[in-house]
């Protein structure tokens, strides 16, 4: 196969995954770090709209949504707070988009040019009860060519927003690349799943996803409904029918999580120290496991990139360590956080950068005073 | 002839005894039926409020979002259809027009072809009757509010951002003929019905007439708004491949920190040293540091180039530093190690023990970045400033790009 090598930016490389899975329309405003996300959006969707706020974007892009379009937008904190209300509702019609979040440093506006991972426990509390959002992260260009069409994918087949979570550093910093790598991507099939008669917009079969039909269809009444509903989509007063629908709304990701759970293992036989990590900093993390192992210490790695829900598969995996270290960019460890709370396991220790990148040789140095 | 259909079902309206918002929804019902409107060529979207209740009321399509944010939503499933004869109808309260003022102005500023329906009974009825932006100060002064800012009217903000149709109407016999001026409007329309609250105001219309705003009506002739689809070029397939053509002589990974101002091309000087070293077989990162306001103060880039795939994109430490300008200097100068080889223009003021070289005098103010770079390349014979040269030939400014490169044999 010929290479073809390029100077490329992740950000490219997800608009272009994003479009080539089928979606229709970037609608955006401008912030920081998702600024390329945006100049490409407007070069490479079919359709490009440019809001006046972050609260008319998430609004437009879930009417389009309701209409069968398939819309993508690019924030960082402080839009995605602004969108919050309306994840909520798009979350609660089953509507699905992609929005793509690039953390920055905050907290607040922050230093908008400077990388974090910050963002991850607001959106794993983002949906109001604590019911769990898609969440991706890619660590590399690889993934965020794959991770954004699982993106669409799932938005897809789950009824459901889906963030892809990334960092300044990865969307933004230019890297040598073969592009040759990246295999042509199909757009997800939209047809209607059969339905049950009378249809009934929120009445799902077994895989727990009801079949979307959109706004003006001929066929069938479609009623979309913010506010707790009944399987018509009309009001419903904490009723059995209205409550089940909201329960469902968790059920069909978290019992069918096998589906879209991705993740990087690379296992070394007989190791009992476990490194992980997840986004930007994952790529610090193979380097130090690379180090650790020319120095002839044993070490595994987990790169998490489903993060949310959190897939069973990774509780397994870091189960079998008798020692973890979790990398991340942040003030306390928040994925650490995530998975194991506040409390100081004994089993368990953090390298983590507040401000600038966390590097190879931090997550050595943490490693081994772990070891010692 | 076609039969007409019944725009609304049978489900009995949920308003108290009284309420405006019954006469409301009946005369929508029967503008789209004497318009000929047929269920599935309707979409009500609602919001929260007493006027939120009215989804099960229409045996049409469906969609009831959030406080004040119905416009916008309406503005998406207006424009995500675009299919001939069909109506997108959203309906709100005044608190919800308050609230959400800027999506009626953004609708009308692009003329959607939508209409919004505010039934205005001046209060928030389903919070205990407080005053909302629509509340006339005679009606405040009647429920004895204290707020005494003038309210919006809303339909001369929406005419003066664009709105193709705006109406107020105050009296329900006119109800239907207005809405049904409206929904054949192409592009974004409004009317403002006065509807009468009877568990937080008075009781009787006729009295409710004396605090209102008058009737008005405008119209602008405007184009209507789309979203155009179009045919787009892929991002990735039509860039052009870095084929080998160089060769190298570095061992290992090397970091370059190249420290400038604003407008001295430092950015575009970096991502060419990267580009440069791909084509000598090299793995390379850039990335650039500059502050918000883009065209002023520092800009900084680092550059990483390695015979290996490169994992970390972090520079833990500058193996070389070309410093350029005063403002670079300032940027880099404390992360410089004892083991930075670093290359400092002649016009960099701040005291430094540094050698100084005439870079931006061999290669002007935009091209000094470029000229320290093939001045290193040819020093430290990474591999040759020709890789540079290739880099920018087709360039649109290729002539000037090539100079300044060469200008390193001047430095």
């Amino acid at each position: 196969m010929n290479t073809k090598k390029v100077l490329i930016d992740a950000s490219r490389i997800i608009t272009e995954a994003l479009v080539q899975s089928g979606a229709d329309i970037f609608i955006g405003y401008p912030i920081t770090p998702s600024n390329l996300f945006y100049s490409y959006g407007k070069q490479r969707f079919p359709q490009f709209m440019a809001g006046p706020d972050e609260i008319s974007v998430l609004q437009w892009m879930s009417g389009f949504s309701a209409s069968g379009k398939l819309p993508v937008t690019a924030t960082a904190f402080p839009g995605l707070a602004l969108m919050t209300e309306t994840l909520n509702m798009a979350y609660m019609m089953e509507l699905p988009m992609v929005l793509v979040i690039t953390q920055r440093l905050g907290p607040s506006t922050g230093s908008a040019t400077t990388g974090a991972q910050g963002d991850l426990k607001f959106v794993d509390g983002v949906i109001s009860g604590g019911l769990p959002l898609p969440v991706f992260s890619p660590s590399n260009f690889n993934d965020a060519w794959t991770l954004a069409h699982e993106a669409v994918k799932t938005a897809i087949n789950f009824r459901t927003p889906v963030i892809l979570l990334t960092s300044k550093e990865l969307v933004m910093t230019q890297k040598s690349f073969d592009v040759s790598t990246l295999e042509p991507l199909q757009k997800v099939d939209r047809t209607p799943k059969p339905y049950e008669k009378p249809y009934q917009t929120y009445k799902a079969g077994e895989d727990k996803v009801p079949t979307f039909l959109p706004l003006f269809n001929e066929m069938e009444q479609v009623r979309f409904n913010s506010s707790t509903h009944n399987n018509m989509g009309l009001i419903g007063k904490n009723d059995a029918e209205s409550l089940g629908n909201t329960w469902r709304l968790r059920e069909k990701l978290e019992t069918r999580i096998d589906e879209f759970t991705f993740y990087e293992y690379d296992a070394q036989e007989n190791a009992k120290h476990l490194i992980v990590s997840w986004g930007i900093s994952a790529d610090a993390a193979r380097d130090a496991v690379a180090q650790l192992r020319n120095s002839g210490e044993k070490a595994s790695l987990l790169v998490a990139k489903t993060l949310l829900p959190v897939p069973p598969k990774i509780y397994e995996i870091i189960d079998a360590y008798d020692k973890v270290t979790f990398a991340e960019e942040n003030m306390t460890g928040m994925y650490k956080e995530l998975l194991y709370g506040k409390h100081q396991n004994k089993h368990i220790n953090v390298a983590t950068k507040f401000g600038t990148m966390l590097s190879p040789s931090e997550i050595v140095e943490k490693v081994k005073e772990f070891i010692e | 002839m076609e039969v007409q259909e019944k725009i609304l079902t049978n489900v009995k309206m949920p308003f108290c005894p009284g309420c405006g918002h019954g006469i409301s929804t009946r005369s929508i019902s029967e503008a789209l039926e004497q318009l000929g409107y047929k269920r599935k060529d309707v979409s009500i979207v609602s919001d929260i409020g007493c006027s939120g209740l009215v989804d099960p009321l229409f045996d049409t399509h469906s969609i009831h979002g959030l406080h004040g944010r119905s416009p916008a939503l309406g503005v998406g499933v207006s424009l995500g259809n675009e299919l001939p004869n069909k109506k997108t109808i959203v309906i709100q309260g005044d608190g919800g027009a308050t609230i959400g003022l800027q999506h009626i102005l953004e609708a009308a500023r692009r003329n959607v072809d939508m209409t919004l329906v505010i039934f205005n009974n001046m209060l928030f009825g389903m919070t205990g009757g407080q005053m909302s932006g629509l509340s006339t100060n005679q009606f405040k002064d009647y429920k004895q509010s204290a707020d005494e800012a003038d309210p919006y009217d809303v339909i001369q903000l929406a005419h003066t951002a664009g709105a193709a149709y705006a109406r107020r109407v105050n009296h329900i016999a006119n109800f239907t003929d207005a809405l049904k001026e409206a929904i054949a409007t192409r592009g974004f329309s409004v009317v403002e019905l006065a509807s009468l609250c009877t568990s937080y105001s008075m009781k009787k219309v006729s009295e409710y007439q004396e605090y209102i705003v008058e009737e008005e009506k405008f119209i602008n002739d405007r184009p209507v708004g789309h979203s155009p689809v179009r045919s787009t070029k892929p991002l990735i397939e039509n860039m052009k491949g870095l084929d080998t053509l160089f060769g190298n002589n570095l061992e290992g990974r090397i970091g370059v920190l190249i420290a400038g101002s604003a407008g001295g091309g430092v950015q575009s000087a970096a991502q060419q040293l990267a580009q440069a070293g791909i084509l000598a077989g090299l793995h390379s990162t850039m990335k650039g540091e500059y502050p918000i306001t883009v065209g002023t103060g520092f800009s900084v880039a680092e550059v990483i180039l390695s015979k290996e795939p490169i994992n970390y994109t972090g520079l833990e430490k500058a193996d070389v530093a070309l410093i350029i300008t005063d403002d670079g200097y300032k940027k880099v100068k404390n992360i410089l190690s004892d083991k930075t080889q670093v290359l400092i223009d002649e016009k960099v003021e701040m005291e430094t023990n540094f050698t100084k070289k005439g870079f931006t005098k061999a290669g002007g103010k935009k091209g000094a970045a470029l000229s320290a770079l093939a001045y290193w390349l040819n020093e430290s014979n990474v591999f040759s400033p020709d890789a540079l040269l290739k880099v920018v030939e087709n360039h649109k400014y290729a002539t000037e790009l090539s100079e300044a490169i060469s200008s390193y044999k001047n430095v």
